[in-house]
């Protein structure tokens, strides 16, 4: 059985249903097309017929239609190539004069990896096109502004009731299938606006039943997602511990972002006890996290989830009310904020943890405190030298441990005594080993730097083993060296 | 029922041809012959192909219509040798295309036909002006344009009786004049048109160079480009909508 929603599509734009003041703009728009030149954003929510009516347009006005959804690879590229082209073109039929109109479909969504630069492309083919274009988007703030900037904005509202029922009517009386009036309007009030979505559920229950009865359209009700501040208005203020639970399974949040959400926002309402309570109740939540992530058993989520709605909700002992104006999570602020300070701590621990042969956690958390304490301020200078040179610190790294201005001249006096002390340091050891390599060059003749010092190892073994041909090898040496072949 | 067997060179030119365009299409299975139709995501480009029975080297069919991945049958194709025999044959049960080179064999999964953009409707065009050249020619405009340009204007002087190809680019420009003893053919009327240089390029890569290639133009129109391969039995016509001259 074909879709429904795709057999009544409607064709001409007087077909487009619940929307005629968007329908008649939309129209307009294309009809004054020549004198204006502009790109047009059709958005609103899902389902209320924004792709339809743009088809249904170029139906009408009899324009080809050249269509970029987002089933389609859309890079930058493409977008050039396909819908550049399509717009900067004219038609195949009438040439020069001709007009074809391009939809780009889900305009509010060219990000992402697949799409990158997407986002850039379109505004740029906007702006240079000939031809009309309908950019169709659910979110209209999800587009640049430059590309809201560049074209006209028509938005098509949720489809109400009064709109859908008719729709509905229609096509059960030319798929010849019976009906309850009071079983058309369910369909259309539970999709809530979404004209796609009551002609699917009609589908679907009418695929099932002979004659449509209310009852038969309680079975399929449709899951909606709900915002997070009124989940967080409902689990603060209003819902009982039950109520607070159900409301989370709508929230699209996992357990620990909506973790940091509550947890940030409960103690705007909440005072004393109750407040205590909650974060009882939080801190348990946390514990359940951290199984998860310890064990990776995602089935602790249900209690995480328990604890951080049930029981905030259950901890209330006063009457909420108002308005309440809740955030999100500061503790993503704060991640934020701290992301260059955290670097710069976790690239000093790895050099430390590196050199002296502990973890990175261990050096972070043992080795770190004592190192800024000992330099406060670079009070020590003679160590602070020391541990500029031994950890291959630059001023911003002497600066956080030390707490001293990064551009003071005692941090860039420090790390360049520190360099020096490095430099030092790098001609005594190589002077060692080119001293160790020349008193073997002339037995063996090697040849490259870093070879000579090997082979100075190896000869120097060898010759305490007082055996000139090196035929007999120590016992427990399994292993032949490359100088032994040389 | 589809058995064919076809010259490796036939085939590769008649895909070719057709892959500049598209990526996948529907191939007419005709008793006379095949037949291709396609039009490219954009709208802007079009291709008609028709390979007569007497291409192959035997042929049989009872108009069935199959849709195939092109690059990939140009792949297999690329297997055989030039001057090798391919051997091609429908299986109805499983919607299968058995393809045979020598001891090669490759069964390729066909596409749904359905699932593949719609064939165009040949436009009808009155075309004032004619231009038949030597495929070289239409080549070298093409690679001249292309030095400085990514869009191409072709039109005829009817004053002079010359067709003439330009390109003007940002900072340097490409005029070409083809006089009646230079081309092969030459039908005088108003025309003037710009091209977007990608479509012809991929068009011109088609485009065999000892191959009798004519084009009709008009003002601001779309140009007509055919020409003929496997010996005059196969015909491809391509059809390429102007750019709009933006002012």
């Amino acid at each position: 059985m074909s879709d429904w929603t795709e057999t009544y599509r409607p064709t001409t734009l007087s077909e487009v249903r619940g929307n005629n003041k968007a329908r008649d703009q939309l129209r307009e728009w294309a009809e004054t097309w020549d004198d204006h030149r502009k790109a047009v954003i059709v958005h609103g929510s899902p389902g209320v017929g924004k792709t339809s009516a743009a088809h249904a347009l170029a139906n009408d006005m009899d324009w080809p239609v050249m269509e970029l959804n987002a089933s389609d690879s859309r890079g930058a590229d493409v977008i050039e190539r396909v819908a550049g082209e399509a717009s900067k073109s004219g038609t195949l039929t009438a040439g020069g004069s001709g007009r074809r109109l391009v939809i780009l479909d889900e305009a509010d969504n060219f990000h992402g990896n697949a799409d990158y630069g997407g986002s850039r492309e379109v505004t740029r083919v906007v702006k240079s096109a000939n031809q009309p274009i309908v950019l169709v988007a659910n979110e209209f703030y999800d587009m640049s502004q430059s590309l809201r900037d560049a074209c006209e904005t028509i938005e098509f509202r949720d489809v109400s009731k009064r709109s859908i029922v008719p729709v509905l009517r229609d096509i059960c009386r030319r798929e010849g299938v019976e009906f309850e009036e009071e079983a058309l309007e369910k369909i259309a009030e539970d999709t809530s606006g979404d004209l796609r979505s009551a002609v699917n559920d009609l589908q679907a229950v009418a695929e099932e039943a002979e004659r449509l009865t209310v009852e038969d359209v309680v079975t399929g009700e449709r899951d909606t997602t709900e915002g997070i501040f009124d989940f967080l208005d409902a689990l603060i203020k209003e819902e009982d511990a039950r109520g607070a639970l159900y409301a989370s399974y709508d929230v699209d949040e996992t357990p620990d972002d909506l973790l940091n959400w509550i947890e940030d926002n409960v103690p705007k309402d909440y005072r004393g006890a109750e407040l205590a309570d909650a974060y009882g109740f939080l801190a348990n939540a946390d514990r359940w996290l951290g199984r998860v992530r310890a064990t990776q058993d995602y089935s602790f989520w249900r209690y995480a989830t328990d604890n951080m709605t049930a029981g905030v909700a259950a901890s209330r002992r006063e009457p909420k009310g108002g308005w309440t104006r809740y955030g999100p999570p500061s503790y993503w602020s704060k991640l934020g904020r701290t992301k260059g300070t955290r670097n710069t701590r976790d690239a000093i621990a790895e050099r430390i943890a590196e050199r002296e042969g502990t973890s990175v956690a261990t050096a972070r958390r043992e080795i770190l405190p004592f190192l800024s304490a000992m330099t406060h301020h670079c009070k020590n200078r003679e160590l602070t030298v020391r541990m500029a040179a031994t950890y291959e610190l630059d001023e911003g790294e002497v600066s956080f441990i030390t707490g001293s201005g990064k551009t003071t001249n005692k941090v860039e006096s420090i790390v360049a005594d520190a360099a020096e002390r490095r430099e030092e340091r790098t001609v005594e050891h190589s002077g060692s080993a080119f001293f160790g390599g020349e008193s073997t060059d002339d037995e063996d003749g090697g040849d490259g730097d870093d070879q000579q010092s090997l082979e100075a190892v190896a000869a120097d073994s060898e010759s305490s083993d007082a055996d000139p041909d090196g035929t007999d090898d120590e016992p427990d040496d399994d292993q032949s060296g490359l100088s032994d072949f040389m | 029922m589809f058995k064919a067997i076809v010259s490796a060179e036939t085939l590769t030119s008649a895909l070719d041809s057709v892959s500049v365009l598209v990526d996948e299409c529907k191939i007419h299975l005709e008793e006379e012959g095949l037949e291709i139709r396609a039009v490219d995501p954009a709208n802007v480009g079009m291709v008609d192909l028709s390979l007569e029975a007497a291409a192959f080297e035997s042929y049989e069919a009872d108009g069935g219509l199959i849709g195939v991945d092109l690059s990939r049958l140009e792949d297999i194709a690329g297997m055989a040798d030039s001057g090798q025999l391919i051997q091609l044959e429908l299986d109805e049960e499983t919607r299968k295309l058995h393809i045979q080179i020598d001891g090669l064999e490759y069964t390729l999964a066909l596409i749904d036909p359905d699932s593949i953009r719609q064939e165009p409707d040949i436009p009808e065009l009155d075309l004032p002006a004619r231009v038949v050249l030597e495929g070289k020619d239409v080549n070298r405009s093409v690679t001249a344009a292309d030095m400085v340009s990514d869009h191409i204007a072709l039109g005829v002087d009817e004053g002079e009786e010359f067709f003439y190809v330009d390109a003007e680019g940002d900072t340097d420009d490409v005029h070409l004049e083809l006089t009646r003893e230079d081309l092969i053919d030459l039908q005088v009327g108003p025309a003037h048109s710009l091209f977007s240089l990608d479509y012809l390029k991929d068009m011109n890569k088609a485009i065999p160079g000892d191959a009798e290639v004519t084009l009709d133009l008009g003002e601001e129109f779309p140009v007509k480009i055919y020409f003929g391969f496997a010996e005059g039995l196969g015909q491809v016509t391509y059809m390429l909508a102007p750019r709009i001259q933006s002012d």
